[in-house]
């Protein structure tokens, strides 16, 4: 798997304050990147920067977590150069294309949010530690429990899946290598071999995880699971630094909003 | 969404959402655009496990990227995603896979007909919010978004509903899946 926005160990201010607090935070700041204009742009990017100093990450490990999504934002940036309508600087005779001023300034400015999104991301979930991220989902879904939503159970199954992910992994390739064992070829063959090559470990693995599943939900009622309120082994608590953190967020949005910058 | 699941089916909607996620790394070499299994996974939890665990599945897999596990298509993961330009064929699944499971559960026998119309049906309502969240976030133009995020992936997902249906009805055959949807 990438290496991508995986949690590092730290015990910085911003690895210490409540999950839900940085959840909501991302969700903020990457709603009010979408919307706001250039100079309020900048103040949120200088606001990231300070958080990535305060957070003790070195900007070389954030600069990393933007590797994987390198092609699309090229890919964006020359959909929007070549694609939007202006003063043209160049003119390429052959297609018929042409950068223009205002696709340069869109597309710089839409990939820049773009990265703005996955750095606050990563920062995240760089931070924290995978189980605190569940109770932080769990404790921000609380509020839509009267709605019906079965938050305790959306958190459970959370890391139900990331235990079967490994194990899936692991039964995926032994599966591969008894089909290649008969005689199956992933590499080599024809289009049509191969998507028949590949239905040829479908089957087993859908059967073999649906078995997985089964056992766990077994061994769950095995040892007395019952859905229903539960008490919690680290039980989120908000500190005094995640209400100035809260404060500090609601007044720069408000701050923005109101200066409509 | 009705609180009455049983741990069989939490359980269930958990291997789907880490499947559904294991899909986005199985990529098939295809002329154009490579083709990756998500959507193809989805197909699969929906049917089997009908519309709410095949939502929830869903959710699972959506939350799995929420919090940092980069299972969206590319090793992608984070909000960003899921609020950026891509993030309207993510929430798309979710609608999708209920839509196929309520079509699977309103008929006691569904045939390749009925089983290839649910899955068309969920495909276009990806596509659909895909391509609005594209006008929104991207800022694209429709035919643009069209060409950008549609046209590519047209034949792979023929290919992936094919498979897919004769797949569901293969294991239809050949395991009973327990009633989940009550404790």
């Amino acid at each position: 798997m990438y290496n991508w926005g995986q949690y590092v160990p730290g015990n910085s201010i911003i690895h210490r304050l409540d999950p839900r607090i940085k959840i909501l935070s991302v969700i903020v700041l990457s709603v009010f990147i979408l919307k706001v204009g250039v100079n309020a742009g900048l103040l949120l990017s200088v606001f990231m920067m300070a958080v990535i100093f305060m957070s003790r990450l070195t900007f070389q490990r954030v600069i990393t977590s933007l590797r994987p999504f390198i092609i699309f934002f090229i890919l964006l940036f020359l959909l929007h150069v070549l694609f939007t309508a202006g003063t043209p600087i160049v003119r390429f005779s052959f297609c018929g294309l042409s950068i223009t001023h205002e696709g340069l300034y869109r597309g710089l400015y839409i990939t820049w949010q773009f990265m703005f999104l996955v750095t606050g991301a990563s920062i995240l979930t760089m931070t924290t530690v995978p189980s605190d991220l569940i109770s932080g989902i769990e404790g921000i879904l609380k509020p839509l429990r009267p709605l019906g939503v079965p938050t305790h159970d959306i958190a459970i199954m959370l890391s139900l899946a990331l235990r079967f992910v490994p194990t899936f992994l692991g039964e995926i390739d032994r599966i591969k290598k008894a089909q290649m064992a008969r005689g199956a070829n992933f590499k080599k063959g024809k289009m049509i071999k191969k998507i028949k090559n590949i239905t040829s470990l479908a089957l087993p693995i859908v059967l073999s995880s649906f078995r997985r599943a089964e056992e766990t939900a077994t061994a769950m009622e095995g040892r007395g699971y019952k859905r229903g309120p539960r008490t919690c082994l680290r039980n989120l608590r908000m500190s005094s630094a995640d209400y100035i953190a809260l404060v500090l967020m609601v007044a720069m949005m408000t701050g923005i909003q109101l200066m409509a910058l | 969404m009705a609180g009455k699941i049983s741990t069989r089916g939490m359980s269930y909607a958990a291997m789907f959402g880490a499947m559904t996620a294991l899909g986005a790394y199985i990529i098939i070499p295809f002329p154009l655009v490579p083709i990756t299994l998500q959507t193809f996974v989805m197909y699969l939890a929906a049917s089997l496990l009908g519309g709410h665990l095949g939502a929830l599945s869903q959710i699972v897999y959506i939350l799995l990227g929420i919090i940092g596990l980069p299972v969206f298509a590319g090793g992608k993961a984070g909000l960003g995603v899921l609020i950026g330009p891509t993030g309207g064929y993510l929430i798309g699944f979710i609608i999708g896979a209920y839509i196929i499971g309520k079509m699977m559960e309103s008929r006691k026998h569904s045939g390749y007909v009925w089983i290839a119309l649910s899955l068309i049906l969920a495909t276009v309502v990806i596509y659909t919010c895909g391509v609005v969240q594209l006008l929104v976030v991207a800022q694209l133009s429709l035919q643009k978004a069209i060409t950008v995020g549609v046209l590519p992936f047209l034949i792979g997902d023929a290919i992936k509903i094919a498979a897919a249906i004769l797949l569901i009805t293969k294991i239809k055959s050949r395991i009973q899946i327990k009633k989940v949807s009550n404790d």
